[in-house]
């Protein structure tokens, strides 16, 4: 195994009663890299996330994060954000703060206090009341306030306005750092392509293209959006 | 598990007091029809109390399976043995919660009613009606209610137990199939079929030892803990394979 | 600063501080911002940045101090020489694109006295 290795799917199957929505898929994602997971909708974008969150079940095929089989274990290692506006509704900004603190061993409140701060998140806003502009801020804050190994953020730019996706891009740059992953799915490539390591393009359920983001641009000649364009034309 | 429990309670806070409040006031109102109004309320008031419980206690699972802030709780590294079983320490605190807040208002009107037919409450009767009641010479004792509400704690735990394997069962086996509500449902009536007949089964090879009992018309607790014995018994092992079903499911088989 | 998402950003950073070099913008033994800062500041990926300085510290007009960050060159033959390479490849793109349209090597000096 490569020991920069963060995250290694095998095969990986996942079929409900009716339809079959990720197949055979294979991949290998390094530490200290940020990874575009890009397709249209239906895809399987998020579903490969939520295999990997755990909060579905893959029907056959294996997931490694640091070499070990998936368990609620490693969830504790893996900072995901799903694109639904999960938070508890009744819940104050504070409150979804405090939850974080209180479930994740791994969580800088302090952090999070100060990043809310900055992104002009009143704490004692009421959840069911955020814009959604607000409300995304809010979600990718907290995934990226804790200290995990892998960042799994499904479409953190969707339903956010321009100036709100800026901010976002730049809390994703400034929390990096050498030891962290990031898997960042999206549609809206041309916004995300500058601070992408490589992309992994989904077709269908299938991995339709892996691979270094700048070695592409060299051998293709196009940008990622380009290229996303070339592959998804017929879909 | 402290923690998930903590969060059960501050998610349904709300609801609790609102519900203490309105009987509270319900209860001031009806005690101004005097003993009539105040009978009827500790009448009405377990019925109305069971059915929000049951409801609510439901609701709370069913929304972390089908909602999208049950992602709140089922993203945390928390086993799915340790998440069920949270869910049904909350289940059970709550109906202990309710069960008190119950003997609370029979106190209280009790006292009441006490006082509007005597207009004075003498407390050496009330001693001696609880040394009546302690002797058990009007044939019932508090070990007969305890031993009955013991009986209840394990049948409601039980009950619960199965609506949420029913649920459980929907969302990662039948996961992604229209009607689910309907669908848990059926499980559930399945589920619950099955549970019977294999209940029945079990009584049937156990009962003969306990025929001895039919014929007798006052039991002491005891006694009534024995001819229980079984059907609680039952109840408990059922509940226990079912939770460990649902902690199964939420762990290996789960679509959220 | 803009970047064509069509060609590798790396070389678009590399050009861009190259003629901050070459223009005095940059001066020689000037401390570079810190990969991390850079890319925050571009808002590009942070081993786009670490590629930048290693590919330009090869080119010997970058170099590190241990511990102490990236710094540019201190030789200013390097920076002339850079400068020198950087016309070059002016030049020679410029020839290419004229020998395309039917210019001389004569046609294109004659021209470009000509054209003031």
């Amino acid at each position: 195994m490569n020991e920069n290795e963060i995250l290694r799917i095998e095969n990986l199957t996942k079929k409900y009663f009716n339809k079959t929505a990720l197949e055979d898929v294979n991949m290998s994602v390094e530490k200290g890299k940020i990874y575009g997971l890009l397709g249209p909708n239906g895809s399987g974008k998020t579903t490969l996330m939520k295999v990997i969150a755990q909060l579905h079940k893959q029907s056959s095929g294996h997931v490694f994060i640091n070499g070990n089989p998936l368990s609620y274990e490693s969830k504790a290692s893996i900072s995901y954000m799903p694109t639904e506006n999960f938070l508890y509704d009744s819940f104050k900004v504070k409150h979804a703060v405090k939850f974080y603190a209180d479930m994740y061993k791994d969580f800088r409140e302090d952090y999070a206090m100060n990043i809310l701060e900055e992104i002009k998140v009143d704490p004692e806003f009421r959840i069911a009341k955020l814009s959604s502009g607000l409300n995304g801020k809010l979600k990718v804050a907290l995934a990226l306030s804790r200290n995990a190994d892998l960042y799994m953020l499904d479409e953190p730019l969707n339903g956010v306005d321009v100036l709100s996706r800026d901010t976002i891009m730049e809390l994703i740059s400034k929390s990096y750092d050498e030891t962290k992953t990031f898997i960042i799915s999206t549609h809206l490539v041309s916004e995300i392509e500058k601070i992408l390591d490589s992309v992994i393009f989904l077709k269908d359920g299938r991995v339709e293209l892996f691979g270094d983001a700048e070695e592409l641009r060299l051998s293709k000649g196009t940008s990622v959006e380009g290229l996303y364009k070339e592959v998804y034309k017929n879909v | 598990m402290f923690k998930l429990l903590k969060y059960e309670f501050i998610r349904k806070y709300k609801l609790i007091t609102m519900t203490l409040i309105s009987a509270l006031v319900l209860n001031l109102y009806l005690l101004t029809r005097g003993i009539a109004g105040s009978s009827s309320f500790l009448l009405l008031f377990p019925l109305v109390l069971a059915v929000l419980y049951v409801s609510d206690v439901i609701r709370t699972y069913s929304d972390d399976l089908n909602k999208k802030s049950g992602y709140m709780l089922f993203m945390t590294p928390n086993s799915g043995y340790k998440i069920i079983m949270s869910k049904l320490a909350a289940a059970v605190i709550e109906g202990i919660g309710m069960l008190f807040i119950y003997f609370l208002f029979i106190l209280i009107n009790g006292a009441f009613i006490i006082y509007q037919t005597r207009s004075y409450v003498d407390i050496n009767e009330v001693m001696n009606d609880i040394n009546t009641l302690l002797s058990g010479n009007i044939g019932i004792n508090l070990g007969h209610v305890f031993v009955f509400l013991f009986a209840v704690l394990v049948f409601a735990i039980g009950f619960i137990v199965t609506v949420y394997t029913a649920m459980t069962i929907r969302k990662s086996i039948f996961s992604e199939i229209k009607f689910g509500g309907f669908l848990s449902f059926i499980i559930f009536l399945g589920l619950n079929w099955a549970l019977t007949y294999a209940s029945g089964e079990f009584y049937s090879i156990v009962s003969p030892q306990y025929g001895s009992f039919v014929n007798v018309t006052t039991v002491s607790a005891s006694e009534l803990l024995v001819i229980m014995f079984p059907v609680i018994a039952v109840s408990i092992i059922q509940s226990i394979i079912l939770t460990f079903c649902s902690g199964y499911l939420l762990e290996k088989k789960i679509n959220l | 600063m803009e970047f064509n998402n069509n060609i590798p950003i790396y070389l678009q950073v590399i050009e861009k501080i190259k003629q901050d070099i070459v223009t005095g913008r940059l001066k020689s033994g000037d401390k570079m911002l810190s990969s991390r800062e850079y890319s925050t500041m571009l808002g590009i990926n942070f081993n786009t940045v670490a590629r930048v300085y290693k590919e330009m510290e090869m080119e010997e007009i970058l170099f590190t101090k241990r511990g102490l960050g990236t710094f540019i060159t201190e030789s200013p033959e390097r920076i002339k020489s850079l400068r020198y390479e950087m016309a070059k490849k002016q030049i020679d793109d410029f020839v290419r694109g004229m020998e395309q349209i039917g210019f001389t090597r004569e046609d294109m000096i004659k021209f470009i006295a000509e054209n003031k």
